[in-house]
């Protein structure tokens, strides 16, 4: 009896599993940039630069379903300003408003880069600001980025596990790291997606790129069976049917093990675009499913 | 000081009237979900009764701040048989999971100890929902914000009673200091056991304290209780660290491989030339 009086928020999936989604893409694709803008060798740039026009755009879409998921979307900048006091609000132990606080960081820095790489590219000039182009203090902004998207990845995961709800509070400690982590693949595949689109994905970076998705991808399918080994009982739901297809074949299955398994053969048999292309796809569904699942899952 | 309400569901009867003062004061609508549009009929129609023993509403919702639940216990050879009734509502934790989750500064504890919800403030997030480990705090698709049992804030501090508590014809819900009905619950958990009598008082030790607590003839879970209930918001340091060092795992990874990558390269090129 007593597990199931406590109520599901009824958060709507395609609202806050694709915001899960997107904003763990976009996270993970800035901190693998950040990554090789710090420590990279410096002469190629296209990694840090893909990720740069990944993470902007997609957080700009942000917002979109955040807002609409409100019963009171109008009054969205309660968030951060208490409306009875007109002062700025801050809930340490509310991952919601603490999140909320650390997107605005994150769109910043995201924002910097994005016009950084903007002007890099001779896209757009600011004349006035070209006297003091270098002095803009790139790394700390990467620094300071790729912590606040860490925790834009990371913390959603962290939200769930502190509710009551049964699914969610047992796979507590873990929903956070599993979600940083597929955020890290998801991220790498964008960005390889759109080195494939602009016809640069090749060279040494491409493969610093590729080893580092393995290990990610790897250590996410250890910390999906050890949350379903916390889970116990609570998961049996993803045992019923649209989460057969969503978790275990479209996540588990083609999002994950498929694409490894190609990652690891393609190594040393070259496969073709289409099915390099296909499983960067494979991949990014999978981290979709991989929400949805996982929301939904704790919500029946 | 803090005031609370005591519930002794020992002497409860079922009547509801609590139920019934509840909705009058807080002027609170029938359940939307138990009434329907029939074909021909001008009036919505009830057409949701729960079928389990008195109970008509089920659960604790966003225009039912309180529920009265019916257990009727009949063994197998149905010759013993007990009939237990507990008015349930918000407990007012003095660690409220809903407060912790709120991320507007909607919920807030009043002077005397209640918690409520500023509907002016709430912006409908519904994270303060699975946030209760009681399952009380509601939404309201209507009003598009969290409702829930404010322990008839405009009432008690104006001197007066809870409405239920009011009601209450048998004094089975009392509303008061909370040192005064603790010595009440314990000097009726002695006289029942005195008797001979299972009895429990729950609400001490659970969320730092429940500002309403019961006395249950039975086991918590009996009576919709969790047996174990947790405030959420305590798992947050452990979680948040976790995910700390999952993140700085990620960090080294990428690290590891873009660095040693790097470096791999640049042997390769030293040793061509």
């Amino acid at each position: 009896m007593s597990p199931e009086i406590i109520q599901p928020p009824e958060w709507a999936w395609y609202y806050i599993a694709v915001y899960f989604f997107v904003a763990g893409t976009s996270a993970g694709a800035y901190f693998i940039g950040a990554m090789e803008e710090l420590f990279g060798s410096g002469g190629e740039r296209e990694v840090s630069r893909a990720a740069c026009y990944i993470a902007f755009p997609l957080l700009v879409l942000v917002p979109i379903p955040l807002i609409a998921d409100l019963g009171r979307p109008e009054r969205f900048w309660h968030l951060f300003i208490y409306n009875q006091g007109g002062y700025p609000y801050l809930n340490l132990v509310s991952p919601m408003s603490v999140g909320s606080w650390v997107l605005l960081i994150f769109s910043a820095c995201a924002l910097l880069s994005f016009l950084d790489n903007l002007v890099a590219d001779r896209v757009i000039s600011f004349p006035l600001f070209s006297r003091y182009y270098n002095r803009i203090p790139r790394r700390l902004y990467a620094v300071l980025g790729s912590l606040a998207g860490f925790f834009i990845a990371g913390y959603t995961g962290v939200l769930l596990n502190v509710t009551a709800r049964p699914f969610w509070a047992a796979t507590s400690p873990l929903m956070g790291a599993l979600f940083i982590v597929s955020g890290a693949s998801t991220g790498a595949a964008a960005i390889s997606l759109y080195l494939i689109w602009r016809r640069r994905n090749s060279g040494g970076e491409v493969e610093r790129l590729e080893a580092f998705d393995r290990v990610v991808m790897v250590s996410e399918l250890v910390l999906i069976a050890l949350l379903l080994v916390l889970a116990g009982r609570t998961a049996l739901p993803l045992m019923t049917l649209p989460f057969v297809a969503m978790f275990w074949l479209g996540t588990v299955a083609l999002g994950i093990v498929v694409p490894l398994w190609f990652k690891y053969r393609s190594r040393r048999h070259p496969f073709g675009d289409a099915p390099v292309l296909a499983h960067y796809l494979c991949i990014l569904a999978g981290g979709l499913l991989l929400r949805i699942s996982l929301l939904q899952a704790g919500q029946l | 000081m803090a005031k609370g309400m005591f519930v002794d569901t020992t002497i409860c009867t079922g009547c509801k009237a609590c139920q019934v003062a509840c909705k009058q004061w807080n002027g609170l609508s029938a359940e939307p979900a138990h009434f329907g549009k029939r074909s021909g009929v001008p009036y919505p129609v009830a057409d949701n009764f729960t079928g389990d023993s008195y109970d008509n509403t089920g659960t604790l919702s966003a225009t039912d701040w309180r529920h009265v639940r019916f257990i009727e216990q009949i063994d197998e050879s149905r010759r013993e048989k007990r009939w237990l009734f507990s008015s349930d509502s918000c407990k007012h934790c003095s660690d409220a999971g809903c407060l912790n989750a709120c991320p507007t500064k909607a919920i807030v504890r009043t002077d005397l100890g209640n918690v409520v919800v500023q509907q002016e403030t709430c912006i409908g997030c519904k994270f303060c929902i699975p946030s209760c480990p009681y399952g009380v705090i509601s939404f309201s698709e209507e009003t598009g914000t969290a409702h829930k049992c404010t322990l008839c804030n405009d009432r008690i501090h104006n001197g007066l009673g809870t409405a239920c508590a009011k009601a209450c014809p048998t004094g089975s819900i009392r509303f008061g200091e909370l040192a005064d009905l603790k010595k009440r619950a314990d000097a009726r958990l002695a006289q029942l056991k005195g008797k001979g009598e299972q009895a429990r008082i729950y609400g001490y030790e659970e969320a730092d304290g429940l500002k309403v607590f019961y006395l249950f003839a039975d086991r918590p879970k009996v009576y919709g209780q969790p047996e174990d209930p947790v405030v959420p918001q305590r798992r947050l340091v452990l979680c948040s660290l976790v995910t700390i060092l999952t993140a700085i795992g990620v960090g080294a990874a990428a690290l590891v491989n873009f660095r040693e990558r790097l470096n791999g390269k640049d042997e390769e090129e030293s040793n061509e030339s």
